[in-house]
Protein backbone atom coordinates (compact mmCIF):
# COMPACT_ATOMS: atom_id res chain seq x y z
CA UNK A 1 0.00 0.00 0.00
CA UNK A 2 1.70 3.62 -0.79
CA UNK A 3 2.25 5.72 1.94
CA UNK A 4 1.48 8.90 0.38
CA UNK A 5 -1.01 9.26 -2.05
CA UNK A 6 -2.29 12.60 -3.86
CA UNK A 7 -6.00 13.05 -4.25
CA UNK A 8 -7.85 14.83 -6.98
CA UNK A 9 -10.97 16.85 -5.75
CA UNK A 10 -13.23 16.96 -9.27
CA UNK A 11 -15.36 19.85 -8.07
CA UNK A 12 -17.98 20.00 -11.13
CA UNK A 13 -20.91 21.32 -12.13
CA UNK A 14 -23.56 18.50 -13.86
CA UNK A 15 -26.19 18.94 -16.43
CA UNK A 16 -29.13 17.10 -15.30
CA UNK A 17 -29.95 14.06 -17.10
CA UNK A 18 -27.43 15.05 -19.35
CA UNK A 19 -24.88 11.72 -18.78
CA UNK A 20 -22.91 12.29 -21.76
CA UNK A 21 -22.48 15.35 -21.17
CA UNK A 22 -21.32 14.50 -17.32
CA UNK A 23 -19.16 11.42 -18.96
CA UNK A 24 -16.92 13.87 -20.98
CA UNK A 25 -16.33 16.43 -18.04
CA UNK A 26 -15.18 13.51 -16.03
CA UNK A 27 -13.47 12.07 -18.44
CA UNK A 28 -11.47 15.40 -19.13
CA UNK A 29 -11.46 15.53 -15.04
CA UNK A 30 -9.87 12.27 -14.91
CA UNK A 31 -7.12 12.78 -17.75
CA UNK A 32 -6.16 16.15 -16.23
CA UNK A 33 -5.82 14.78 -12.73
CA UNK A 34 -3.91 11.67 -14.08
CA UNK A 35 -1.52 14.34 -15.59
CA UNK A 36 -1.08 16.38 -12.28
CA UNK A 37 0.19 12.93 -10.70
CA UNK A 38 -3.24 12.24 -9.07
CA UNK A 39 -3.68 8.56 -7.57
CA UNK A 40 -7.27 9.04 -6.66
CA UNK A 41 -10.06 11.66 -7.83
CA UNK A 42 -13.21 11.89 -6.57
CA UNK A 43 -16.38 13.54 -7.76
CA UNK A 44 -19.80 14.33 -6.39
CA UNK A 45 -22.84 12.96 -5.54
CA UNK A 46 -24.77 11.47 -8.08
CA UNK A 47 -22.19 12.76 -10.48
CA UNK A 48 -23.06 10.95 -13.65
CA UNK A 49 -26.70 12.55 -14.02
CA UNK A 50 -27.05 15.72 -11.70
CA UNK A 51 -28.51 15.37 -8.23
CA UNK A 52 -32.18 17.43 -8.94
CA UNK A 53 -33.70 14.48 -11.80
CA UNK A 54 -37.22 13.83 -9.47
CA UNK A 55 -39.03 11.23 -11.97
CA UNK A 56 -36.43 10.99 -14.12
CA UNK A 57 -34.42 9.30 -12.12
CA UNK A 58 -36.29 6.20 -13.00
CA UNK A 59 -34.74 6.07 -16.80
CA UNK A 60 -31.51 7.15 -16.13
CA UNK A 61 -30.60 4.78 -13.23
CA UNK A 62 -28.42 1.55 -14.05
CA UNK A 63 -27.39 -1.35 -12.86
CA UNK A 64 -23.68 -1.34 -10.90
CA UNK A 65 -21.24 -1.98 -12.07
CA UNK A 66 -22.80 -4.00 -15.17
CA UNK A 67 -24.18 -0.15 -16.36
CA UNK A 68 -23.05 0.93 -19.62
CA UNK A 69 -21.80 4.37 -17.91
CA UNK A 70 -20.21 2.20 -15.50
CA UNK A 71 -18.67 0.15 -17.68
CA UNK A 72 -17.04 3.53 -19.72
CA UNK A 73 -15.42 5.11 -16.64
CA UNK A 74 -14.14 2.01 -15.92
CA UNK A 75 -12.23 1.79 -18.75
CA UNK A 76 -11.23 5.22 -18.26
CA UNK A 77 -10.22 4.24 -14.93
CA UNK A 78 -8.40 1.46 -16.14
CA UNK A 79 -6.46 3.41 -19.44
CA UNK A 80 -5.42 6.09 -17.06
CA UNK A 81 -4.30 3.89 -13.96
CA UNK A 82 -6.05 5.53 -11.54
CA UNK A 83 -9.04 5.40 -8.92
CA UNK A 84 -12.26 6.85 -8.90
CA UNK A 85 -14.84 7.53 -6.93
CA UNK A 86 -18.14 9.00 -7.91
CA UNK A 87 -21.94 9.14 -7.55
CA UNK A 88 -23.94 7.20 -9.40
CA UNK A 89 -27.62 6.52 -9.95
CA UNK A 90 -28.49 2.41 -9.10
CA UNK A 91 -30.96 0.55 -10.29
CA UNK A 92 -31.59 -2.60 -8.69
CA UNK A 93 -31.72 -5.80 -11.41
CA UNK A 94 -34.18 -7.39 -9.83
CA UNK A 95 -36.47 -4.83 -9.05
CA UNK A 96 -37.14 -2.04 -11.80
CA UNK A 97 -38.11 0.89 -9.14
CA UNK A 98 -35.90 -0.09 -6.94
CA UNK A 99 -33.04 2.67 -6.65
CA UNK A 100 -29.77 3.58 -4.92
CA UNK A 101 -28.04 6.66 -4.17
CA UNK A 102 -24.84 5.15 -4.74
CA UNK A 103 -20.97 5.82 -4.29
CA UNK A 104 -18.68 3.72 -6.89
CA UNK A 105 -15.05 2.89 -6.76
CA UNK A 106 -12.90 2.13 -9.25
CA UNK A 107 -9.51 1.42 -9.94
CA UNK A 108 -6.62 0.43 -12.58
CA UNK A 109 -8.34 -2.92 -12.60
CA UNK A 110 -11.78 -1.72 -13.42
CA UNK A 111 -14.69 -2.43 -10.49
CA UNK A 112 -13.94 -2.53 -6.91
CA UNK A 113 -16.58 -1.57 -5.19
CA UNK A 114 -19.90 0.40 -4.06
CA UNK A 115 -21.62 2.11 -0.97
CA UNK A 116 -25.54 2.60 -1.38
CA UNK A 117 -26.30 5.59 0.65
CA UNK A 118 -28.02 4.63 4.53
CA UNK A 119 -29.00 8.12 5.35
CA UNK A 120 -31.71 9.73 2.45
CA UNK A 121 -32.70 12.88 3.69
CA UNK A 122 -36.66 13.38 3.01
CA UNK A 123 -37.03 16.89 4.67
CA UNK A 124 -36.93 20.18 3.27
CA UNK A 125 -35.78 20.74 -0.20
CA UNK A 126 -34.63 16.99 -0.10
CA UNK A 127 -37.37 14.49 -1.32
CA UNK A 128 -34.43 10.99 -1.71
CA UNK A 129 -36.74 8.30 0.51
CA UNK A 130 -38.93 8.71 -2.33
CA UNK A 131 -37.04 7.31 -4.84
CA UNK A 132 -34.12 5.41 -3.48
CA UNK A 133 -34.13 2.28 -1.26
CA UNK A 134 -31.60 2.11 2.10
CA UNK A 135 -28.36 0.60 1.59
CA UNK A 136 -27.19 -1.15 4.87
CA UNK A 137 -23.83 -2.20 3.94
CA UNK A 138 -20.60 -0.12 5.08
CA UNK A 139 -17.72 -2.00 3.00
CA UNK A 140 -14.22 -1.02 2.88
CA UNK A 141 -12.06 -1.32 0.74
CA UNK A 142 -8.14 -2.72 0.73
CA UNK A 143 -6.62 -0.74 -2.31
CA UNK A 144 -3.23 0.16 -3.09
CA UNK A 145 -3.95 3.89 -2.33
CA UNK A 146 -5.37 2.58 1.25
CA UNK A 147 -8.55 1.80 3.39
CA UNK A 148 -11.29 3.28 1.82
CA UNK A 149 -14.62 4.29 3.19
CA UNK A 150 -17.46 5.66 1.10
CA UNK A 151 -20.03 8.09 3.05
CA UNK A 152 -22.34 10.28 0.91
CA UNK A 153 -23.50 13.62 1.84
CA UNK A 154 -26.53 13.69 4.47
CA UNK A 155 -24.08 10.31 6.30
CA UNK A 156 -21.94 12.95 7.74
CA UNK A 157 -24.84 13.91 10.24
CA UNK A 158 -24.41 10.07 11.63
CA UNK A 159 -21.03 9.78 13.30
CA UNK A 160 -21.95 5.76 13.94
CA UNK A 161 -21.23 5.06 10.24
CA UNK A 162 -17.73 7.23 10.21
CA UNK A 163 -17.12 5.44 13.20
CA UNK A 164 -17.90 1.72 11.69
CA UNK A 165 -15.95 2.72 8.87
CA UNK A 166 -13.27 3.48 11.22
CA UNK A 167 -13.38 0.37 13.67
CA UNK A 168 -13.06 -1.66 10.30
CA UNK A 169 -9.52 -0.50 9.30
CA UNK A 170 -10.97 2.79 7.10
CA UNK A 171 -7.84 5.31 7.05
CA UNK A 172 -9.49 7.07 4.55
CA UNK A 173 -12.72 8.09 4.72
CA UNK A 174 -14.23 9.50 1.42
CA UNK A 175 -17.62 11.77 1.31
CA UNK A 176 -19.53 12.72 -1.72
CA UNK A 177 -21.83 15.47 -1.95
CA UNK A 178 -24.29 17.66 -3.23
CA UNK A 179 -25.45 20.02 -0.68
CA UNK A 180 -26.60 23.22 -1.05
CA UNK A 181 -25.30 27.01 0.13
CA UNK A 182 -27.69 26.90 3.10
CA UNK A 183 -26.18 24.19 4.55
CA UNK A 184 -22.56 25.08 4.58
CA UNK A 185 -21.90 25.58 8.02
CA UNK A 186 -22.99 22.23 8.82
CA UNK A 187 -20.71 20.74 6.55
CA UNK A 188 -17.49 22.44 6.90
CA UNK A 189 -18.06 21.69 10.64
CA UNK A 190 -19.13 18.13 10.47
CA UNK A 191 -16.25 16.86 8.13
CA UNK A 192 -14.07 18.23 10.42
CA UNK A 193 -15.54 16.57 13.52
CA UNK A 194 -15.51 12.93 11.42
CA UNK A 195 -11.88 13.25 10.93
CA UNK A 196 -10.67 14.26 14.12
CA UNK A 197 -13.18 11.47 16.29
CA UNK A 198 -11.95 9.02 14.25
CA UNK A 199 -8.20 10.26 13.76
CA UNK A 200 -8.86 9.52 9.62
CA UNK A 201 -7.89 11.64 6.95
CA UNK A 202 -11.92 12.72 4.89
CA UNK A 203 -11.77 13.73 1.58
CA UNK A 204 -15.20 15.74 1.13
CA UNK A 205 -16.33 16.10 -2.61
CA UNK A 206 -19.20 18.85 -2.96
CA UNK A 207 -20.99 19.60 -6.30
CA UNK A 208 -21.40 22.74 -8.21
CA UNK A 209 -23.64 24.65 -10.47
CA UNK A 210 -27.37 25.91 -9.99
CA UNK A 211 -30.26 23.12 -10.11
CA UNK A 212 -33.65 23.82 -9.91
CA UNK A 213 -32.80 27.28 -7.98
CA UNK A 214 -30.60 25.03 -5.41
CA UNK A 215 -26.88 26.33 -5.49
CA UNK A 216 -24.56 24.07 -4.64
CA UNK A 217 -21.59 25.51 -2.46
CA UNK A 218 -18.39 23.23 -3.69
CA UNK A 219 -15.78 23.84 -1.20
CA UNK A 220 -14.33 20.60 -1.53
CA UNK A 221 -11.41 19.54 1.10
CA UNK A 222 -9.19 16.82 2.19
CA UNK A 223 -9.22 16.95 6.30
CA UNK A 224 -6.66 15.51 8.43
CA UNK A 225 -6.71 13.67 11.40
CA UNK A 226 -6.17 17.00 13.70
CA UNK A 227 -8.92 18.60 11.79
CA UNK A 228 -6.61 21.19 9.59
CA UNK A 229 -7.69 21.36 6.02
CA UNK A 230 -4.58 20.81 4.29
CA UNK A 231 -6.25 21.32 0.36
CA UNK A 232 -9.23 23.17 -0.34
CA UNK A 233 -10.94 23.85 -3.71
CA UNK A 234 -13.03 27.55 -4.46
CA UNK A 235 -16.25 28.01 -3.12
CA UNK A 236 -19.33 27.80 -5.57
CA UNK A 237 -17.17 27.68 -8.70
CA UNK A 238 -15.78 24.11 -10.58
CA UNK A 239 -12.18 23.35 -10.10
CA UNK A 240 -9.87 20.45 -9.83
CA UNK A 241 -7.71 20.22 -6.91
CA UNK A 242 -4.72 18.26 -6.15
CA UNK A 243 -3.48 17.19 -2.52
CA UNK A 244 -1.44 14.98 -0.99
CA UNK A 245 -2.39 12.51 2.21
CA UNK A 246 0.48 11.37 4.27
CA UNK A 247 -0.60 8.27 5.88
CA UNK A 248 2.20 8.51 8.41
CA UNK A 249 0.24 11.45 10.05
CA UNK A 250 -2.22 9.09 11.14
CA UNK A 251 0.46 8.11 14.17
CA UNK A 252 1.62 11.64 15.68
CA UNK A 253 -2.64 12.64 15.79
CA UNK A 254 -3.74 9.12 17.13
CA UNK A 255 -1.12 9.38 20.13
CA UNK A 256 -1.80 13.05 20.50
CA UNK A 257 -5.79 12.56 20.48
CA UNK A 258 -5.89 8.67 21.37
CA UNK A 259 -10.05 8.85 20.73
CA UNK A 260 -10.18 5.56 19.68
CA UNK A 261 -8.56 4.14 22.40
CA UNK A 262 -10.88 5.65 24.86
CA UNK A 263 -13.81 4.77 23.46
CA UNK A 264 -15.95 3.17 25.42
CA UNK A 265 -18.10 0.40 23.61
CA UNK A 266 -20.58 -0.07 26.30
CA UNK A 267 -22.26 3.23 25.69
CA UNK A 268 -23.09 1.63 21.38
CA UNK A 269 -25.85 -0.44 23.28
CA UNK A 270 -27.42 2.07 25.25
CA UNK A 271 -27.15 3.97 22.20
CA UNK A 272 -29.02 1.81 20.26
CA UNK A 273 -31.83 0.88 23.48
CA UNK A 274 -31.87 4.58 23.29
CA UNK A 275 -32.21 5.57 19.49
CA UNK A 276 -35.28 2.83 19.45
CA UNK A 277 -37.50 4.83 21.50
CA UNK A 278 -37.14 8.16 20.24
CA UNK B 1 -36.09 31.88 18.99
CA UNK B 2 -36.20 35.43 19.34
CA UNK B 3 -38.01 37.74 16.58
CA UNK B 4 -35.61 40.78 16.37
CA UNK B 5 -34.81 42.55 13.31
CA UNK B 6 -31.38 40.41 13.49
CA UNK B 7 -32.52 37.52 12.33
CA UNK B 8 -33.37 39.28 9.31
CA UNK B 9 -30.13 40.94 8.36
CA UNK B 10 -28.15 38.73 5.71
CA UNK B 11 -24.92 38.16 4.55
CA UNK B 12 -25.54 40.97 1.47
CA UNK B 13 -22.10 39.81 -0.41
CA UNK B 14 -23.32 36.13 -1.40
CA UNK B 15 -26.98 37.56 -1.05
CA UNK B 16 -26.11 39.26 -4.26
CA UNK B 17 -23.40 36.57 -5.84
CA UNK B 18 -26.22 33.98 -5.02
CA UNK B 19 -28.76 35.94 -6.62
CA UNK B 20 -26.71 36.98 -10.21
CA UNK B 21 -25.34 33.50 -10.24
CA UNK B 22 -29.25 32.56 -10.18
CA UNK B 23 -30.28 34.89 -12.94
CA UNK B 24 -27.08 34.18 -15.17
CA UNK B 25 -27.22 30.20 -15.19
CA UNK B 26 -30.82 30.05 -15.72
CA UNK B 27 -30.62 33.09 -18.97
CA UNK B 28 -27.86 30.00 -20.29
CA UNK B 29 -29.77 27.40 -19.76
CA UNK B 30 -32.97 28.60 -21.08
CA UNK B 31 -30.99 30.20 -24.36
CA UNK B 32 -32.46 33.42 -24.60
CA UNK B 33 -30.97 36.89 -24.57
CA UNK B 34 -31.53 38.16 -21.15
CA UNK B 35 -34.69 39.15 -18.97
CA UNK B 36 -37.47 41.77 -19.72
CA UNK B 37 -39.15 43.27 -16.80
CA UNK B 38 -41.70 45.61 -14.99
CA UNK B 39 -40.29 49.05 -13.48
CA UNK B 40 -42.53 50.83 -11.49
CA UNK B 41 -39.95 53.16 -9.62
CA UNK B 42 -40.43 51.25 -6.51
CA UNK B 43 -38.09 49.18 -4.24
CA UNK B 44 -39.23 45.64 -5.68
CA UNK B 45 -39.17 46.37 -9.17
CA UNK B 46 -35.93 48.57 -8.65
CA UNK B 47 -33.68 46.10 -6.96
CA UNK B 48 -34.41 43.03 -9.68
CA UNK B 49 -33.73 45.65 -12.61
CA UNK B 50 -30.53 46.47 -10.73
CA UNK B 51 -29.65 43.17 -9.91
CA UNK B 52 -30.38 41.79 -13.06
CA UNK B 53 -28.36 44.29 -15.06
CA UNK B 54 -25.43 43.53 -12.61
CA UNK B 55 -25.53 39.94 -13.46
CA UNK B 56 -26.31 40.34 -17.17
CA UNK B 57 -24.80 43.23 -18.61
CA UNK B 58 -27.48 46.22 -19.09
CA UNK B 59 -27.55 45.35 -22.30
CA UNK B 60 -29.31 42.00 -21.86
CA UNK B 61 -32.11 44.05 -19.56
CA UNK B 62 -34.92 45.07 -20.90
CA UNK B 63 -37.10 47.48 -17.95
CA UNK B 64 -40.85 48.37 -19.15
CA UNK B 65 -42.54 51.26 -17.23
CA UNK B 66 -46.42 50.93 -18.00
CA UNK B 67 -47.94 53.92 -16.61
CA UNK B 68 -51.99 54.43 -16.75
CA UNK B 69 -53.56 58.06 -16.40
CA UNK B 70 -55.35 56.98 -13.22
CA UNK B 71 -52.46 56.13 -10.72
CA UNK B 72 -49.60 57.97 -13.15
CA UNK B 73 -47.21 59.67 -10.91
CA UNK B 74 -44.28 61.15 -12.43
CA UNK B 75 -41.99 61.27 -9.80
CA UNK B 76 -42.27 56.59 -10.35
CA UNK B 77 -41.13 57.63 -14.31
CA UNK B 78 -38.27 59.87 -13.11
CA UNK B 79 -36.95 57.10 -10.88
CA UNK B 80 -36.94 54.17 -13.49
CA UNK B 81 -35.08 56.08 -16.04
CA UNK B 82 -32.97 57.53 -12.99
CA UNK B 83 -32.08 53.69 -11.96
CA UNK B 84 -31.85 53.10 -15.85
CA UNK B 85 -29.31 55.87 -16.21
CA UNK B 86 -27.28 54.28 -13.56
CA UNK B 87 -26.96 50.46 -13.99
CA UNK B 88 -27.45 50.89 -17.77
CA UNK B 89 -30.57 49.06 -18.85
CA UNK B 90 -32.77 49.94 -21.81
CA UNK B 91 -36.13 51.36 -20.40
CA UNK B 92 -39.25 51.51 -22.50
CA UNK B 93 -42.41 53.61 -21.83
CA UNK B 94 -45.86 52.16 -22.55
CA UNK B 95 -48.95 54.05 -21.69
CA UNK B 96 -51.21 51.56 -20.51
CA UNK B 97 -54.21 53.74 -20.53
CA UNK B 98 -56.12 53.34 -23.93
CA UNK B 99 -55.26 49.56 -23.39
CA UNK B 100 -57.29 49.77 -20.42
CA UNK B 101 -59.61 51.68 -21.60
CA UNK B 102 -60.46 49.44 -24.64
CA UNK B 103 -60.42 46.27 -21.98
CA UNK B 104 -63.24 48.30 -19.69
CA UNK B 105 -64.88 49.26 -22.89
CA UNK B 106 -65.35 45.73 -24.53
CA UNK B 107 -66.90 44.07 -21.03
CA UNK B 108 -70.22 44.01 -21.04
CA UNK B 109 -70.55 43.01 -17.13
CA UNK B 110 -67.43 45.57 -16.74
CA UNK B 111 -68.33 47.77 -12.85
CA UNK B 112 -66.38 50.78 -12.76
CA UNK B 113 -66.93 50.65 -8.33
CA UNK B 114 -65.40 47.39 -8.42
CA UNK B 115 -61.86 48.49 -7.98
CA UNK B 116 -60.08 45.45 -7.05
CA UNK B 117 -60.86 43.62 -9.96
CA UNK B 118 -60.42 46.65 -12.16
CA UNK B 119 -57.31 47.31 -10.31
CA UNK B 120 -56.02 43.27 -11.14
CA UNK B 121 -56.74 44.08 -14.76
CA UNK B 122 -53.81 46.43 -14.75
CA UNK B 123 -51.89 44.50 -13.14
CA UNK B 124 -52.37 41.56 -15.55
CA UNK B 125 -52.14 44.03 -18.83
CA UNK B 126 -48.78 44.90 -17.45
CA UNK B 127 -48.03 40.98 -17.86
CA UNK B 128 -49.46 40.77 -21.22
CA UNK B 129 -47.13 43.11 -22.37
CA UNK B 130 -44.37 41.88 -20.96
CA UNK B 131 -44.70 38.62 -22.03
CA UNK B 132 -45.01 40.24 -25.78
CA UNK B 133 -41.61 41.96 -25.39
CA UNK B 134 -40.12 38.23 -23.99
CA UNK B 135 -41.61 36.26 -26.95
CA UNK B 136 -40.68 38.98 -29.54
CA UNK B 137 -36.82 39.45 -28.42
CA UNK B 138 -36.43 35.87 -27.42
CA UNK B 139 -36.04 37.23 -23.15
CA UNK B 140 -37.23 36.21 -20.08
CA UNK B 141 -40.06 37.78 -17.69
CA UNK B 142 -38.22 38.35 -14.62
CA UNK B 143 -40.73 38.53 -11.60
CA UNK B 144 -39.83 40.74 -8.90
CA UNK B 145 -42.25 39.76 -6.04
CA UNK B 146 -40.64 39.77 -2.80
CA UNK B 147 -41.47 36.96 -0.32
CA UNK B 148 -43.65 39.00 1.99
CA UNK B 149 -45.96 39.88 -0.60
CA UNK B 150 -46.11 36.52 -2.18
CA UNK B 151 -46.93 34.83 1.07
CA UNK B 152 -49.29 37.37 1.75
CA UNK B 153 -51.16 36.74 -1.48
CA UNK B 154 -50.68 40.24 -1.90
CA UNK B 155 -50.49 40.09 -5.52
CA UNK B 156 -52.74 39.39 -8.64
CA UNK B 157 -53.06 35.88 -9.61
CA UNK B 158 -51.33 35.68 -12.78
CA UNK B 159 -50.64 39.25 -12.93
CA UNK B 160 -47.66 40.80 -11.45
CA UNK B 161 -46.72 37.45 -9.76
CA UNK B 162 -46.62 36.20 -13.67
CA UNK B 163 -43.03 35.21 -14.76
CA UNK B 164 -40.10 33.03 -15.76
CA UNK B 165 -37.91 33.08 -13.16
CA UNK B 166 -38.59 35.83 -9.67
CA UNK B 167 -35.03 36.22 -8.28
CA UNK B 168 -36.40 37.77 -4.98
CA UNK B 169 -38.96 35.87 -4.32
CA UNK B 170 -37.19 34.40 -1.44
CA UNK B 171 -36.31 37.73 0.49
CA UNK B 172 -38.73 39.41 2.85
CA UNK B 173 -39.58 43.30 1.84
CA UNK B 174 -37.30 44.63 4.47
CA UNK B 175 -34.39 42.65 3.12
CA UNK B 176 -34.79 43.11 -0.39
CA UNK B 177 -34.59 46.90 1.01
CA UNK B 178 -30.95 45.93 2.49
CA UNK B 179 -30.27 44.56 -0.98
CA UNK B 180 -31.00 47.60 -2.67
CA UNK B 181 -28.94 49.87 -0.57
CA UNK B 182 -25.83 47.27 -0.81
CA UNK B 183 -25.90 47.00 -4.54
CA UNK B 184 -26.19 50.71 -4.95
CA UNK B 185 -30.22 51.50 -6.07
CA UNK B 186 -30.38 55.40 -4.91
CA UNK B 187 -31.85 55.35 -0.95
CA UNK B 188 -35.01 57.42 -2.22
CA UNK B 189 -35.79 54.36 -4.77
CA UNK B 190 -35.20 51.59 -1.87
CA UNK B 191 -36.63 53.46 0.79
CA UNK B 192 -40.14 54.36 -0.67
CA UNK B 193 -43.38 53.00 0.33
CA UNK B 194 -44.79 50.60 -1.38
CA UNK B 195 -47.52 50.62 -3.96
CA UNK B 196 -49.37 47.73 -5.86
CA UNK B 197 -50.15 51.10 -8.21
CA UNK B 198 -53.85 49.59 -8.90
CA UNK B 199 -55.92 52.63 -7.74
CA UNK B 200 -54.85 56.32 -6.81
CA UNK B 201 -53.49 56.73 -3.51
CA UNK B 202 -53.27 52.62 -2.92
CA UNK B 203 -50.00 51.69 -0.40
CA UNK B 204 -49.17 48.30 0.51
CA UNK B 205 -48.97 48.52 4.10
CA UNK B 206 -52.40 50.30 4.56
CA UNK B 207 -54.18 47.70 2.81
CA UNK B 208 -52.36 44.96 4.91
CA UNK B 209 -52.81 46.67 7.82
CA UNK B 210 -49.85 46.33 9.25
CA UNK B 211 -46.17 47.51 8.71
CA UNK B 212 -43.48 45.52 6.74
CA UNK B 213 -40.82 45.45 9.52
CA UNK B 214 -43.29 43.64 12.00
CA UNK B 215 -44.92 41.76 8.95
CA UNK B 216 -41.90 40.30 8.22
CA UNK B 217 -40.76 39.40 11.71
CA UNK B 218 -44.12 37.59 12.02
CA UNK B 219 -43.74 35.99 8.24
CA UNK B 220 -40.20 34.75 9.40
CA UNK B 221 -41.79 33.38 12.64
CA UNK B 222 -44.54 31.12 10.55
CA UNK B 223 -41.79 30.17 8.58
CA UNK B 224 -39.68 28.57 11.04
CA UNK B 225 -43.20 26.78 12.54
CA UNK B 226 -43.32 29.00 15.51
CA UNK B 227 -47.28 29.27 17.17
CA UNK B 228 -49.07 32.09 16.41
CA UNK B 229 -49.47 32.78 20.56
CA UNK B 230 -45.64 32.29 20.87
CA UNK B 231 -44.60 35.08 17.51
CA UNK B 232 -47.64 37.63 19.24
CA UNK B 233 -46.45 37.39 22.58
CA UNK B 234 -42.76 38.27 21.16
CA UNK B 235 -43.89 41.30 19.18
CA UNK B 236 -46.25 41.96 21.46
CA UNK B 237 -49.24 41.68 18.82
CA UNK B 238 -52.69 40.60 19.30
CA UNK B 239 -53.28 36.97 18.89
CA UNK B 240 -55.80 37.48 16.69
CA UNK B 241 -53.82 39.63 14.39
CA UNK B 242 -51.14 37.25 13.92
CA UNK B 243 -53.94 34.25 13.70
CA UNK B 244 -55.37 36.52 10.53
CA UNK B 245 -52.32 36.72 8.92
CA UNK B 246 -51.58 33.36 8.93
CA UNK B 247 -55.11 32.47 8.02
CA UNK B 248 -54.17 34.70 4.68
CA UNK B 249 -51.26 33.08 4.32
CA UNK B 250 -53.00 29.71 3.97
CA UNK B 251 -56.02 30.71 2.48
CA UNK B 252 -54.04 32.38 -0.42
CA UNK B 253 -51.96 29.04 -1.45
CA UNK B 254 -54.08 28.44 -4.52
CA UNK B 255 -52.25 31.86 -5.52
CA UNK B 256 -48.78 30.66 -5.53
CA UNK B 257 -49.45 26.82 -7.48
CA UNK B 258 -50.76 25.95 -10.19
CA UNK B 259 -54.24 25.04 -10.51
CA UNK B 260 -55.95 22.59 -8.56
CA UNK B 261 -56.93 19.31 -10.38
CA UNK B 262 -59.27 16.38 -9.77
CA UNK B 263 -56.24 13.21 -9.61
CA UNK B 264 -57.54 10.81 -12.15
CA UNK B 265 -54.75 9.81 -13.99
CA UNK B 266 -51.31 7.80 -13.11
CA UNK B 267 -49.27 10.94 -13.07
CA UNK B 268 -50.64 14.18 -12.53
CA UNK B 269 -49.99 18.09 -13.34
CA UNK B 270 -49.18 20.17 -10.17
CA UNK B 271 -49.41 17.03 -8.13
CA UNK B 272 -47.10 14.38 -8.73
CA UNK B 273 -45.89 15.20 -12.11
CA UNK B 274 -42.01 15.87 -10.63
CA UNK B 275 -39.76 16.84 -12.98
CA UNK B 276 -37.08 19.58 -12.84
CA UNK B 277 -36.22 22.47 -14.08
CA UNK B 278 -34.37 23.02 -17.50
Amino acid sequence: MLKEINVALAQISCKIGDKEHNLDVMKRNIKQAKNQGANLIVFPELALTGYVCRDTLYELAEPVPEGESIRRLAEIAKKEAIHVVFGALERSEKAHATLYNTAVLLGPNGFIGKYQKMHLPTHSVFEEKRYFRLGYQTPVFETEIGKLGLIICYDVFFPEITRLLRLKGSQLIVCISASPGVRRTFFETLTAARAIENTAFLVYVNLVGVENGLQFWGGSRIVAPNGKITSQAKYDEEDLMIGKIDYADLKQTETFVPALRDLRPELFTLLKEKAENL
Amino acid sequence: MKLTSDVLQLDLQLVETRVKRFIKDYVKKCGTNGVVLGVSGGVDSSTTAAIASLALGGHSVLGIAMPEEETYNATDIQHAKLLAKKFGFNLEIVDASSILKAFFKSLPSYDVADKVSRGNLKARTRMICLYYYANHFNKLVCGSSDKSETMMGYFTKWGDVAADISPLMDLYKTQVRQLALHIGVPEELATKPSTPALWPGHLAEEELGIKYETLDLVLFGLEHFMTTEDIAKQLNLPVKLVDNLKKRWLATEHKRRLPLTAKLGYRTVGLDFRLPYT
